[in-house]
């Protein structure tokens, strides 16, 4: 009698305790879908005054109804692509010196490094980009004021590093000791061992970190809102000045609540969503490919 | 008995200040086969270890005392800093207590050594992987898959691979951390005939946990055993 009392209570709490976290769950997911569809919504007003494919693809000139959002996309693709290219072959080295390579010290003491500098605020790096970087490139190039998409993407490699190192490392660290061993073992060098047992097995690995760290950088306001001159055009070469799309939302929020500029940063919002969104779903089938094999 | 191979003096290992050893003298005979004995814990692993220099990778390990190689009539120092560790494994092979073929096919499993070594010429690898798998037996079972993954094996298989694979280079020393262990009667006795074989090539050191299997194959014996000092 008392026991099963104590059984149907218990049940009781468990039904509530599983009713709560289910409602946590789908409030998480709905939000994810509903700050996109706010943003998609907000953002329609655009579509009354210009072709749909204006605003993804024309220039943007809010004097003559332009309000296209071009410029800003290529600004953030050039400058994310430009930054992963610049730090992958930095952070892989990095990595395969801390986890293969190097000596086990060194390796350690590198290793606290990184782990460290993810945890340094994005504003540093702006700073150091703005009053070291920019006059350097600005003196190098010879022309321009330095705040160019060369500078942003410089500064933002930095900035993922440690993410793409991290992941690497990690991704590293799964290979079987036994494989390593066997190497040793075998006489193999440190170098043998990366480039024919380590690198061979963490390509997956190595593919997704790169991915998700293309992602971070998209995602990322400050360093090309600092460094990347914010001129509304598309970019030429890389010493042309770029605003991204984060930038973009960034500068124009300031700015009055009705304009129709303050409407289009929904729109670029919805965009950056969804490029991010694919970007990070693409990462994951790759990693979910690596681990069915 | 034959002339000795290694001869170890007043030798002690440590993991940081934990140690493992202390004052190890033995002396290790030339085409024999040695087996190791002794409880679980006791650095039969870490001994082997030396003759390799694997302890290397362990950060913290050390040794103090001198081992003595003879390779080419002259006994040198294996740890001498001046005496090159990969030249070093490619002369003492190694046969782990758990298979452990590479993510690789079986032919390239058994040619990884060669590679390693620069040794690239089409011909002279075929000829030496061939040689290395029909001496462990294997060559009728992979003869028609030698392109397939190394883990499509069995654990038997497998380990007479690992075999092949420390065999390619033709070892002076070979050493053997209970290979045995994880293998069915039948697999564990094929390598013991081949480890016999063995013996006119090379000089096999072998962990041990089996009391028969010692009696059967191993020529010395050095127990690990706390408070013993017992030779065959
Ligand atoms: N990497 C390491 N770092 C610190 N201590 C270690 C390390 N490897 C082994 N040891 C310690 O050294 C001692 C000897 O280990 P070892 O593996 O040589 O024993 P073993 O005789 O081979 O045992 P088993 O029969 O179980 O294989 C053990 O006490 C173990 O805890
Ligand atoms: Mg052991």
């Amino acid at each position: 009698m008392n026991r099963s009392f104590f059984q149907q209570k218990r049940d009781r709490n468990e039904t509530a305790a599983r009713a709560l976290l289910f409602m946590s769950a789908l409030v998480c997911c709905l939000l994810v879908v509903l700050i996109l569809g706010f943003m998609v919504v907000t953002g329609l007003p655009l579509f009354g005054q210009n072709q749909a494919m204006d605003l993804l693809t024309g220039a943007w000139s809010p004097h003559n109804g332009g309000y296209g959002i071009a410029p800003m996309i290529f600004g953030t693709l050039w400058i994310s692509f430009l930054s992963v290219v610049i730090s992958f072959p930095m952070s892989l080295g990095c990595a395969a010196y801390i986890c293969v390579l190097g000596p086990h010290g060194k390796a350690t003491v590198m290793k606290r490094c990184v782990q460290m500098m993810t945890g340094i605020p994005t504003i540093i790096y702006g700073f150091v980009g703005v009053f070291l970087l920019v006059p350097l490139i600005r003196n190098t190039a010879g022309t321009g004021s330095g705040m160019c998409i060369l500078s942003a993407s410089l500064v933002l490699a930095v900035l993922i590093a440690p993410t793409m190192i991290l992941f690497f490392i990690q991704s590293f660290d799964r290979v079987p000791r036994s494989w390593l061993d066997a190497v040793d073992a075998l006489g193999g060098s440190r170098v043998q061992k990366l480039v024919y047992v380590v690198l061979p097995a963490c390509v997956k690995g190595i593919v997704t970190g790169t991915v998700l760290s293309f992602g971070r950088a998209l995602g990322d306001t400050l360093v090309a809102l600092m460094i990347a001159g914010n001129a509304i055009q598309k970019p030429d070469s890389l010493l042309d000045s770029a605003r991204t799309l984060t930038a973009h939302i960034a500068l124009v929020s300031a700015a009055d609540f009705e304009s129709m500029e303050f409407k289009s940063i929904f729109l670029c919002g919805a965009v950056l969503y969804l490029i991010t969104a694919l970007v990070i779903l693409g990462a994951r089938l790759i990693e979910r490919r690596g681990t069915h094999e | 008995m034959t002339p000795p191979k290694i001869k170890i003096e007043s030798l002690d290992f440590y993991y940081n200040t934990h140690q493992i050893l202390s004052n190890i003298n033995e002396t290790i005979p030339e085409n024999a086969i040695t087996s190791i004995i002794g409880p679980s814990g006791a650095g039969k692993s870490t001994f082997l270890s030396l003759f390799n220099r694997l302890w290397e990778t362990t950060p913290g390990a050390r040794v103090e005392g001198r081992i003595q190689a003879r390779f080419s009539d002259s006994f040198m120092d294996i740890n001498d800093p001046k005496l090159s560790v990969i030249q070093l494994r490619r002369a003492v092979g190694m046969v782990f207590q758990m298979p452990n073929p590479l993510p690789m096919s079986i032919f390239n499993n058994v040619a990884f050594p060669l590679k390693l070594a620069g040794i690239t010429e089409k011909e002279t690898v075929q000829n030496r992987v061939t040689t290395a798998i029909k001496a462990c037996g294997l060559w009728p079972e992979v003869k028609d898959r030698l392109d397939k993954k190394a883990t499509t094996l069995s654990g038997g298989q497998q380990q007479r691979l690992c075999m092949a694979r420390a065999l390619v280079m033709e070892p002076e020393i070979l050493l053997l951390d209970e290979p045995t262990s994880s293998l069915d009667p039948r697999s564990g006795a094929m390598i013991e005939e081949l480890m016999v074989q063995l013996k006119p090539r090379c000089t096999l050191i072998m962990v041990s946990h089996q009391p028969d299997q010692v009696e059967r194959i191993a020529d010395q014996v050095i127990d690990f055993t706390p408070g013993s000092e017992s030779c065959r």
